[in-house]
């Protein structure tokens, strides 16, 4: 480091004293402010490299895509646009703009670089009909159909820098040269010729500290720079001393050009909640939600104007003192011939015009985001993740999640009322992803979803209950010699001994056994001891075996409690294990990213899709059928209220003991959701899987409008008449069964005359299994509850 | 950049082409990785127009579009294309036999026969599919040394060919999904 010899060929200082002692001392003394400087300068060179590229992540949901014939209606569309802060306007050319017409929308898209590639700024036009797009074009000379558009992604948060900085880095040829202008005009006129330093500014500061005035600046942009590096609300000599010397130090480093750059994007221009607002790129954003080179003269004077105190003029919380020091700084700019005059008086005559809401700064969705930041954590530095700038692209889906949000808290309010339980006590979490992809679409960890702390879809692990009970069933009807859907199982009281632990007698839930019971049945009205007994018979080991390969990390302990779900997990893992369900068998790791980008757009690390064939698709057939009888007459019956029966909605109710735990994992034929509602503190909340989660789900889906689930039928099935009650084969035209699915030469050979069951068989159910009760043991009350 | 959008149109004139003159553009074959010709490998499978893969204008243009960038190497580009396409249409075959292509050109041989296993799963009774699915699986079988397995795919894939074949002959009138 060449640096100490040329401070000290600066600090040339040449002492005519007699005596050794003397020049000792001053030799000291020099080596000792050599010393001093030296760390200064270090210091202040750090902080200027450091903070140049100190860039958050970025972090974006999904990006529409829209197609002629997409389901999507013009609100929805609008309130897109309202997430990637497009703004209407009666000329819709400039980027970012829209236009309402008779039958659709003019809009004009912004430049982005996507994962794959720039996507450069387009005039479309849209139109749509029947809740669908209609009519998708280029708008030009010549209007041309578009097959397909991509939007930009709405930015959905960011992993910040320590003391949660945000910046939108600028480079000081993208900066309009007025707001330079204007800013070397209110603050330094000198900049471009002192050395950091205003000396004459110094001595009048120095005059007024020690004549007992009021402490004050006199800052060059350097120093105001050096300032902000080191904010302290400390205003004594010795760190002015330090600010003078590290501002000379900075200029005999750097040119005029990077000060002023760097400047620019790290100047502090005002606080939202935990995060700082940092330069003039994320200023304008934060202010106005345009970019810099959209600024107008009087938003310009704005911004300048509040490099003086970002709270004193602050122009949402003190929009009068704002405008007063705005026109102020309007005033230099005129004189100084920044702007003319005619544009002078047409700027005075302008309202603040600050958006009244300002963008979005740490995340609406912090559940999700939290989820996105651990993900990352496991491949990125953290230092990396909060400096570098990444750009990060998400599967959020705003729409789905406001739909999760919204369908939570509206129901968990609607519960605790009708059982009077204490307002705001009761909470929730809910995991929503994509069937064939396993994408998440939107995370809620609780029913203030704006609050970034307990993270109940990640974090709480609660007892699953029944939820556990598809695994127990699937294992089952993997040996189709053994087990099929009608294969009668044992419901009568059972005692389970194992050494070392307490019997265990399990009783289901209306404290009855119900004999023998199909096995649809059992899982239907979610019984807890002919799925005890089944499991008993299968094995618990080998069951418990195969929580790994639907992607259940945690072993639960190797006890048959543990197979009515006796262990805790989170939703985002039960979200995991339905998956794997409702995608026939296919495993699919769920995924928050699928891409990440360098701050210059070069694609660094994809998270593409994977899928694992873990359990045979035609059991998992047999389950989903399982499954969606539980909703078509077993325990989710009143999901109905919500979803009509076309929906074919597979799923499954968890109740644990005492009523702590209410769960609903379900699938349609395009996602996959899970719901837990309880208490934090783990008391009883009287409410059933039905009763509770279910609820929340099925208000949920009703908004998202899913599709039907109609799963891919595999080669080794084939649908079977038979008798609902004895189980006996009826020939393909008898009327009076129920077709179910069967793995090929699994299927009852034994054949009932037509009409002879005692079966009240009302009409065939197609492709899907039907429960018939024995309706003597069945009541309303049973069928509300597992 | 400035011919960033040149794609869009490119699946629509194909369309055109194939509409109007009969001429099918051909699927992306992938040469086998390795191991000597097989019996019933590189079976002659007749192309299908992408107009009977999917009917979503959409669809197809990101088809194509990773149709190139798997030809010109840009396995990742072609991926993930595709799985903007299976955003759209999640239980279209074809867009898992493609991507079940990519994977195998990337050398993913175990995704390459999950994701051809997982098309199949959406196939129903579309016979070319199936068997370019099987093409698939008996090419990553060849790579993972499995040419016993690899033979039987090939077979199966020369069969199913074979039955397609038939079924146009017969004027069955192919439909996509």
């Amino acid at each position: 480091m060449k640096l100490p010899s040329s401070l000290s060929n600066r600090f040339h200082f040449n002492f005519k004293l007699p005596g050794k002692t003397v020049r000792m001392i001053a030799l000291l003394l020099l080596l000792g402010l050599s010393g001093y400087i030296y760390y200064l300068d270090v210091t202040i060179r750090e902080a200027f490299e450091g903070r140049k590229f100190a860039l958050p992540a970025r972090v974006y949901g999904r990006a529409l895509e829209v197609y002629p014939g997409l389901k999507l209606t013009r609100e929805q569309f609008v309130e897109e646009f309202k997430s990637i802060g497009y703004h209407e306007s009666p000329q819709p050319d400039d980027a970012a703009t829209y236009k309402n017409t008779l039958n659709g929308i003019e809009f004009t898209t912004r430049d982005f670089v996507f994962g794959d590639g720039p996507q450069p700024l387009q005039h479309l036009r849209i139109e749509f009909a029947d809740g669908k797009v209609s009519l998708l074009q280029l708008r030009g000379s010549n209007d041309a159909d578009l097959p397909l558009l991509r939007m930009e992604p709405p930015l959905i948060g960011g992993i910040y820098p320590g003391h949660n900085e945000d910046r939108e880095l600028v480079r000081i040829s993208q900066v309009p040269k007025p707001l330079i202008d204007a800013l070397i005009a209110t603050e330094d006129r000198k900049f471009h010729t002192h050395w950091g330093i205003d000396p004459r500014g110094i001595a009048r500061a120095l005059y007024k500290t020690v004549t007992g005035q009021r402490i004050e600046g006199g800052s060059t942009l350097t120093q105001q720079l050096v300032k902000n590096f080191f904010l302290t609300s400390e205003r004594t000599l010795t760190r002015k001393a330090n600010e003078v010397l590290m501002a000379l130090l900075l200029e005999m480093h750097y040119s005029k050009d990077e000060i002023l750059e760097t400047y620019l994007n790290e100047i502090f221009l005002g606080q939202d909640a935990s995060r700082a607002i940092h330069g003039f790129g994320l200023g304008s954003y934060f202010y106005f939600d345009r970019p810099l080179d959209r600024l107008e003269p009087q938003q310009i004077a704005t911004l300048v104007g509040m490099v003086k105190g970002p709270s004193v003029y602050d122009p949402r919380k003190h929009p009068e003192l704002a405008l007063k020091r705005r026109n102020v700084v309007l005033q230099v700019m005129v004189s100084q011939n920044v702007i003319t005059q005619a544009q002078f008086l047409a700027a005075r005559q302008k309202p603040l015009g600050v958006v009244q809401r300002a963008p979005a700064g740490t995340s609406p969705y912090p559940a999700f985001l939290q989820f996105v930041h651990r993900q990352l954590e496991r491949d990125y530095r953290e230092e990396d993740l909060r400096s570098e700038g990444l750009r990060i692209f998400t599967t959020l889906d705003p729409f789905v999640q406001h739909q999760a949000e919204k369908a939570l808290a509206s129901r968990l309010t609607a519960i605790e009322r009708a059982r009077k339980f204490a307002a705001n006590t009761l909470e929730g979490a809910v995991v929503v992803s994509s069937t064939q992809n396993g994408e998440i679409q939107a995370m809620v960890g609780g029913r203030d979803a704006r609050y970034a702390g307990y993270n109940r879809a990640i974090d709480a692990q609660r007892p699953i209950g029944s939820l556990a009970k598809p695994i127990v069933y699937l294992t089952a009807l993997e040996d189709p010699q053994r087990y099929t859907l009608i294969t009668p199982l044992d419901d009568s009281a059972l005692v389970w001994s194992q050494p070392g632990t307490t019997d265990w007698k399990p009783q289901n839930y209306d404290h009855q056994f119900h004999g023998q019971v199909q096995l649809r049945t059992a899982l239907a009205l979610s019984f807890n001891v002919s799925t005890a007994r089944l499991g008993i018979e299968l094995g618990v080991e080998h069951i418990l075996d195969k929580l790994p390969l639907y992607g259940i990390e945690q072993r639960p302990p190797p006890f048959a409690s543990s197979l009515l779900g006796a262990f805790g997990l989170s939703p985002v893992e039960v979200a995991q294990l339905y998956q794997t369900f409702a995608d026939g068998g296919f495993r699919t790791p769920l995924r928050a990213i699928r891409a990440i980008v360098t701050a210059d757009g070069k694609p660094l690390q994809r998270y593409p899709l994977n899928v694992e064939p873990v359990a045979p698709p035609a059991p998992v057939y047999l389950l989903t059928a399982a499954l969606q009888g539980v909703v078509r007459e077993g325990t989710a019956q009143s999901l109905s209220n919500w979803l009509p029966a076309e929906m074919n909605v597979a799923g499954k109710t968890g109740t644990t003991d005492d009523l702590r735990d209410s769960w609903f994992a379900g699938y349609t034929g395009d996602r996959v959701a899970v719901v837990w509602v309880g208490f934090d503190d783990n008391k009883p909340t009287g409410l059933t899987g039905a009763s509770g989660a279910m609820t929340v789900w099925g208000e949920m889906m009703k908004n998202i409008q899913p599709e039907p689930l109609e799963p891919a039928m595999p080669e080794e099935i084939e649908m079977v008449n038979v008798d609902p009650v004895s189980g006996l084969r009826y020939d393909e035209g008898c009327k009076a069964g129920v077709l179910l699915p069967f793995i090929k030469g699994s299927a009852p050979a034994d054949k009932s005359p037509c009409g002879a069951s005692s079966a009240e068989a009302s009409g065939k159910a197609e492709a899907k299994p039907e429960l018939k009760q024995d309706t003597k043991k069945k009541n309303w009350f049973q069928r509300l509850f597992d | 950049m400035k011919n960033r959008f040149a794609w869009f149109f490119v699946p629509a004139w194909l369309l055109l082409l194939a509409g109007c003159a009969g001429v099918a553009t051909q699927p992306s074959t992938t040469p086998a990785p390795s191991g000597a010709q097989l019996p019933g490998e590189g079976a002659i499978i007749e192309p299908v127009p992408k107009s009977a893969m999917s009917g979503n204008k959409a669809v197809i243009a990101l088809l194509d579009r990773a149709q190139t960038d798997n030809a010109s190497g840009q396995r990742e580009a072609a991926g993930a294309s595709l799985e903007r396409a299976l955003r759209i249409e999640p239980r279209n075959p074809w867009l898992w036999l493609e991507l079940a292509q990519v994977r195998l050109n990337q050398g993913q041989y175990a995704q390459a026969i999950t994701l051809a296993r997982k098309s199949n799963s959406f196939a129903g009774h579309q016979l070319r599919v199936q068997a370019e699915n099987w093409q698939v699986i008996g090419k990553a079988r060849v790579a993972q040394g499995d040419s016993a397995g690899a033979e039987q795919a090939f077979k199966l894939s020369a069969e199913l060919a074979q039955q397609a074949k038939a079924e146009v002959d017969r004027g069955f009138i192919f439909n996509f999904q």
